[in-house]
This record gives structure tokens, C-alpha cells and sequence, in this order.
């Protein structure tokens, strides 16, 4: 039997359809393009509300949108295999998210005086840049208040709800501590039954996400069509254009055809599919001419403090509402944004967060007894709200994903923690205790933890063919119709989340890509 | 706790020509609710809308039979909209020495006491996902524990009901939290599965009604035995947590 979008030569495929495939695909639908999504996951009951689950069960996981294997990461010499915070199904990783979509600042993306850039600068300039950041903004309904570090123009932000308060007397005393606060960016419809589904998929169209954002409103245009369960198995190329998309679909083998094709699949996966379509022709495999492919994997470091609010507080639910950038680039170290994150330090996160630290001092035989101290934790801990400073990882070769030929499926990297980023976080770490001087804190890890929802690098823009794989506008060096839409293209991590600058490139990819000769 | 109301959709009630099924029908009508009524003998379905009223409708249906629970199933949804009550109530309990048994005579205890769960409740998740809300409670016995002589077919079965209980729950409650579903123990019944001086059905429908229109998700994978919830054993380790949490658990009553 032949599949019917195997008879269509279509305008774009877009492979994956999180933050990046969704939101590109709908811009390509709005403009009249006809659009085909393949998807590796599969789409459960719209109404489906689960969070990332622990389940290692293939197919439990796969019908719960999540990746369904784990990961293979050697860091630090140590190989371990873990399930990342990775989706699979419509709206990929995002329905997971907990929609913090903020603008990164100007010197994450251009040199600037006195902060010069790691790599000299992206070639897409932040003011270039700005205008697809606010429609990036205005398109997943974005709200919150601006910062008031800022000097640049304030992103289009919806008024943000009431704070409650929790918040209302964390926002008072960290600006008492002399921070900045501000209502964190959230990519929230909201509303007066909005259940903030944070973490987990939201059931409505009230968190916007690369499903409810992106894949939907293209859906809804007639224009393009989805396929679920599409495992694409390589890009089948020659004289440097791709002319198939082939892909398993259960037990089938199929190719599929489109004037252009934009990888999508996020930045471990979209590297390992180019390297896992090598051939006689491209040993390096696709679009890898460079060398590059799979290489400047960044994430951010998660540095995780329990805040207690002052005075008496019996509030049980987690704040995501408070963010600040005061401590963001501070005596020339590029450290990030802190942020609440949406999490209570409940007694199951208390549990996995310290398995997590024991399994990295290769003790994962004492977990069970981590169940005591954890459920003397949770009493402890009790009103507390966790905060995490997210930190800037920076461009190293040798950070990569790799393609182990022995196991094609698994996302395998690895990853070097480098001296220089251990010593930024310790200043960073000392930072942060500064300026939460006055609250009651604890710092929740000894050891830097990477942040996996926040892969990004592997496939970096540039305007060297040699030193890059992408082109300023999206496309590979390349190839001439191939195409990259996901936090692979970014030369640096930023010190924000990274889901606002994937769906504004993606917005920029989806101009350039309709100024293509077909 | 939030209660499910006539306006989120009817109620279907399997077994409902006799005894207990009967007993809930009524129950159910008595509150307001649209109940269909499952059962194989449509004279005894008969009887029980003359008991209910308007509100009842019967639908002539072998719970252990696949299609005809699909049609059955998309007949209700057409008719009366969405399910959102599902009591899985049919079962069969043929007292019979296991080498009088033969293996037809098992398997058709199995497939009416654990097939109709399973036909049933697969037909009605269908709508319930699709909605993200719904209950489900299951009539269930403590056979499987320590099964009486004569009684095999009917202590596997509803052992095996009540595992496909915990199945249905690992497969579903992380996803669709408000699809709650649950194990109620009615008590020893004054009916024809029952004994003679068991509990009047009526009495124990009042409380059957009550938990299947409760819709808390905590009740999700509680046992009711009667009028109140079984806590599950708790281990050493178990004991220790609750104590280190200062947790006291308190069944619930109904």
C-alpha cells in the first residue's frame, strides 16, 4: 500500500514538530505553502495531560508522547544512559515546557563593549533579530512584565495575572535584597480557569506550545498535512540537493519528495540524522563538508536554590512568575538569568534529584536509602520555592553528538565539562548567594548539573562554510534545499531559555525560505 | 469532593437486569440521571425500566461479546451523548467443581466476568479519553484471596477484574487524571449471587451510586468495601515514611 503524501511533491517537509518545525510550518502554511509535518511520535487523545515520566517502557512512552529510548552521554569520561526531557509526538519537547519564553540579551548574540562575544558575534544581529522576537512573542500570546534592567525596546507582552502572595512577598524582599524582579515571560493564554499546565501537556489551547502554536494553526489552514509515526531514517541527497525524505512508518519503508526540507528534530537529533544519512559520496555524512555537524553542543548549567519566602506561608502551589537578570553578566563573567521554576520541592523531585546526584558519584546502589533523607526534606522544605540560575555554556569542538553505527537509533554524546565553566560557576554560585543575602536558602547540587531540555549548537550558523554548516538565513552550507529549524543553528546558549530564539529564527527561516528559487 | 451531574453525560449500568445492576439502575435514576441498562435477557431488562422510569433505557447486550458491546457503546452515544458513568457490574458466578467444569464452561465465566470489563470499558474509555473526563468503578469481590471450594472460574475472573483495574490505572491515570477509576466491594448481598440474609441490593446500591459519582481523583485506585475505603497494607518502609511525615492516613467514608 502507498501512502497518499508519498504521492505529492510537496512545497516543505518539515521534519519534527516542536518549537521550531511547528512554528515554521505554520508560517509556511499561512503563505500559501503546502506543508507536510512528519512526525516520529505518535498523537495521543488531545486531552492527554501527562508530564515526562521515568517509565522505561518503549511503547508506554511512546504513547505518552515522550522519546522513547534513552539517551547514551559520556561526560566526563563516565557513560551513562538516561531518559532526556524529550518529546516525541506533536508538539515535541514544547508540550512538556514550562512556556518561559524570554528575550536574550544583546551580547548574547552581537559583541558589545565590554562583553565581547565568544565567537565574535551571530551573523544575524540582535537588532535584526528584534522584529521576529516580537512576533515570536505576539504568536504564542506571550505575557509578563518587562524587565527593568533592559535599556532595549520591551518585547509586545500581554499584561501578566495578579500575583499571589507568595509572589507578591518574594517580588517585595528580592527587590528589598536589591534585585530586579519581574513577572517571568510565560507563554500562557491564561484566563480564569487556566490550570497553568506547566511541565506537563496542557489539554486546552491555553499554553502555547509547538502544538497548540504552531502545528494546529497550520493544520487549521488546510494547507499542510501531518503524519504521525514517521521515523525519518536519512535524507537521501545528490549533487548536493536533497532529493528524499525516507522515513519508517511501522513496518514500512517510505521516501518522501518536497521542493525544500527543513530539519526540525532538535539539537540532538537533527546531527544525527545528518551524520546517519553518510554515503560513499558524503562519508561525513549530509551537509557536514565542515566537519561541524554535531559539534559546539551546548546546554545550560542549572544551578538549583530552595528560596523560602519570609514570614508565615502556608501557599502549596509553585510560583513561575519571578524572574531576574541582575546577576546576567556580572565583572565580565557571562552567567544567565534566575528564575523561579514552577516546582515546590516535593518529596518524588526531592527522591530523583537525589538519585540523580548519588548516580553521578557512581552510588546508584544507596538510592533506596535516599528515601529517608528526602522525606525528612520534604517536611523541611515545606513553603519553599525553587529557584534555578540558568548559566551559559559555551561553544566547545569536542562537545558533540556523535553516530555510533552499533545502535543508529539512540542519541548518543559526549560532553566535557571544561575548567573554565566549573570556575564561571563557582562565581556564579557565589553570585547568587550574594544576592539572595536576607532570604532563607539552600543550594540544591554539589556537582554542576546540565540542563538536557536545553540542547543547543550542533549545527551552528555562520558565514564560513568551514567553521559553520549553516548559512546566516537557515539553510546548510551545502545543501541547497535543506534546511535547519531548531536550537541546532545557535553559536552560543544565551543565558535565557531557549524556546523564544528558536521560534523568532524559525520565524526568519520561514522569510528566507520563501525568497528561495524553488 | 465534586460530584458528577446529570448535565456531564449518562450513566450505563451493566448486568442491570437483576439484583445489584437493578438496584443501581435505580439509584442512578433516583438522581436524575439518563441510565442505560446492559444485560443479556431483555424480559428482565423489561423489568427493570417498569421499576425506573423513563430515565432507564435497555439495551439487550452478551457484555462478553466484543461487537455487539461496540455497537451497544456507539447506540448510547448517539441516543444520549457521552458516558461519563461506566459501572461494570455483570458477572456470572457458576458454582461448579472444577472437574465439572469443562474448559468452555471456564473460558465463558472468563469472558463474560473479565471479558465484559474489558469489551466495556475499552468501548467507553474511547469516548472518555477523547473528553478527558469520565468514571469508571468495578464491581469487585475478595474471591480471588482465598477462593471457596466450587467457585474457580468465578475467583479467577474477578481476580483477573481487579487486576485489569490496576492495568487500566498504570496505563491511563498519569495521562487523563480525571478519568477515575476504582474498585467497589458491595458486601455479601441478599441476591440471587448472593445469600439469603446478605445486605438488601438496594441499600448497597445507595452507596455504589454515591462512590461512582464521586470524582476526585484521588479515589483513583481505591478499594471501597461497602460504605468505606480499604486502605491498602502498608510495609515496614512504609509505616516509617508515615511516621517520619507525620501522616496519618483515615479511610474515607461514603
Amino acid at each position: 500500500m502507498t501512502h497518499p503524501a508519498t504521492q505529492v511533491t510537496w512545497d516543505a517537509i518539515v521534519i519534527g514538530t516542536g518549537i521550531g518545525g511547528g512554528t515554521l510550518g505554520r508560517a509556511l502554511a499561512e503563505a500559501g505553502w503546502r506543508v507536510l509535518f512528519l512526525e516520529r511520535g505518535h498523537a495521543d487523545s488531545r486531552q492527554a495531560q501527562n508530564g515526562l515520566s521515568e517509565i522505561f517502557v518503549p511503547e508506554a512512552r511512546a504513547a505518552r508522547g515522550l522519546w522513547p529510548t534513552p539517551i547514551r552521554a559520556t561526560v566526563d569520561g563516565i557513560t551513562q544512559d538516561f531518559y532526556a526531557p524529550l518529546g516525541a509526538g506533536p508538539g515535541g519537547s514544547s508540550v512538556f515546557y514550562a512556556a518561559t519564553l524570554e528575550r536574550p540579551e544583546r551580547h548574547d548574540l552581537d559583541p558589545t563593549p565590554g562583553k565581547p562575544h565568544p565567537t565574535g558575534g551571530w551573523p544575524v544581529s540582535f537588532d535584526a533579530f528584534a522584529p521576529y522576537y516580537a512576533h515570536a512573542a505576539a504568536l504564542y500570546r506571550v505575557y509578563g512584565s518587562p524587565d527593568p534592567l533592559s535599556p532595549e525596546t520591551a518585547l509586545p507582552l500581554r499584561p501578566p495575572p495578579p500575583l499571589n502572595a507568595v509572589e507578591d512577598n518574594l517580588m517585595r524582599s528580592l527587590k528589598a535584597a536589591g534585585m530586579s524582579p519581574y513577572h517571568a515571560h510565560t507563554a500562557l493564554e491564561g484566563g480564569p480557569d487556566c490550570a497553568k499546565c506547566l511541565g506537563h501537556k496542557c489539554p486546552r489551547v491555553c499554553k502555547m506550545d509547538g502544538r497548540s502554536a504552531g502545528l494546529e494553526p497550520a493544520l487549521a489552514t488546510g494547507r499542510a498535512t501531518l503524519v504521525t509515526g514517521a521515523q525519518v531514517t536519512r535524507l537521501i541527497t545528490r549533487d548536493g540537493v536533497v532529493r528524499f525524505v525516507e522515513a519508517r512508518l511501522g513496518q514500512e519503508t517510505l521516501t518522501f519528495e518536497a521542493r525544500q526540507v527543513v530539519l526540525a528534530a532538535g539539537a540532538l537529533n537533527t546531527p544525527r540524522l545528518l551524520l546517519a544519512s553518510a554515503t560513499e559520496t558524503t562519508p561525513n555524512g549530509v551537509a557536514n563538508s565542515s566537519g561541524m555537524v554535531g559539534r559546539n553542543l551546548m546546554f545550560h548549567l542549572n544551578e538549583m536554590v530552595a528560596l523560602w519566602p519570609k514570614g508565615r506561608h502556608r501557599q502549596t502551589t509553585a510560583t513561575k512568575a519571578i524572574s531576574f537578570r541582575d546577576l546576567y553578566h556580572r565583572d565580565g563573567d557571562r552567567f544567565g538569568t534566575v528564575q523561579a521554576m514552577g516546582i515546590r520541592a516535593s518529596y518524588g523531585e526531592i527522591v530523583h534529584y537525589l538519585n540523580r546526584m548519588l548516580a553521578q558519584k557512581g552510588l546508584s546502589r544507596l538510592a533506596p536509602l535516599s528515601r529517608v533523607p528526602a522525606a525528612l526534606a520534604y517536611r523541611l522544605f515545606g513553603s519553599a520555592q525553587i529557584f534555578v540560575g540558568l548559566m551559559e555554556d559555551l561553544p566547545y569542538p569536542e562537545n558533540r553528538v556523535t553516530h555510533d553505527a552499533s545502535c543508529p537509533d539512540q542519541i548518543t554524546l559526549t560532553y566535557t565539562l571544561h575548567p573554565e565553566l566549573k570556575a564561571r560557576r563557582a562565581a556564579f554560585r557565589k553570585a547568587m548567594r550574594r544576592a539572595l543575602r536576607g532570604h532563607r536558602h539552600v543550594f540544591l547540587g554539589l556537582q554542576p548539573e546540565l540542563n538536557w531540555g536545553h540542547p543547543c549548537g550542533t549545527l551552528r550558523f555562520g558565514h564560513d562554510p568551514a567553521t559553520s554548516v549553516l548559512r546566516p538565513d537557515g539553510r546548510t552550507h551545502d545543501v541547497v534545499n535543506l534546511w535547519v529549524s531548531d536550537a541546532s543553528f545557535m553559536p552560543t546558549s544565551m543565558g535565557v531559555n531557549p524556546s523564544l530564539t528558536i521560534a523568532a529564527y524559525a520565524l526568519h527561516v520561514a522569510d528566507q525560505i520563501q525568497k528561495a528559487p524553488s | 469532593m465534586t460530584l458528577i451531574t446529570p448535565a456531564d453525560g449518562c450513566v450505563v449500568v451493566t448486568g442491570a437486569g437483576s439484583g445489584l445492576g437493578r438496584a443501581l439502575a435505580k439509584a442512578f435514576c433516583d438522581e436524575g440521571f439518563s441510565t442505560v441498562g446492559l444485560g443479556r435477557r431483555a424480559s428482565a431488562l423489561a423489568d427493570t425500566r417498569e421499576l425506573c422510569g423513563n430515565s432507564f433505557e435497555a439495551l439487550a447486550c452478551d457484555v462478553a461479546n466484543p461487537d455487539a458491546v461496540r455497537d451497544s457503546f456507539a447506540e448510547v452515544a448517539e441516543q444520549r451523548g457521552r458516558v461519563a458513568v461506566l459501572v461494570n457490574n455483570a458477572a456470572v458466578y457458576p458454582r461448579r467443581d472444577f472437574l465439572a467444569e469443562t474448559p468452555e464452561s471456564f473460558a465463558r465465566t472468563m469472558a463474560i466476568n473479565l471479558g465484559g470489563l474489558v469489551n466495556c470499558s475499552h468501548a467507553a474509555l474511547e469516548q472518555m479519553t477523547a473528553n478527558g473526563r469520565g468514571r469508571i468503578l468495578n464491581v469487585a469481590t475478595f474471591a480471588d484471596l482465598n477462593p471457596l471450594p466450587a467457585s474457580s472460574a468465578y475467583s479467577v475472573s474477578k481476580g483477573a477484574a481487579r487486576i485489569l483495574t490496576r492495568a487500566l490505572i498504570a496505563d491511563l491515570s498519569d495521562r487523563f487524571p480525571d478519568i477515575v477509576i476504582s474498585d467497589w466491594m458491595p458486601g455479601m448481598l441478599q441476591t440471587e449471587m448472593g445469600i439469603p440474609d446478605g445486605l438488601p441490593p438496594e441499600r448497597a446500591a445507595i452507596w455504589g451510586a454515591k462512590l461512582a459519582l464521586l470524582r476526585d481523583p484521588s479515589l483513583t485506585g481505591t478499594t471501597f468495601e461497602m460504605d468505606m475505603e480499604i486502605l491498602p497494607p502498608r510495609g515496614l518502609k512504609g509505616k516509617i515514611k508515615d511516621a517520619l511525615l507525620m501522616r496519618r492516613r483515615k479511610p474515607r467514608r461514603l
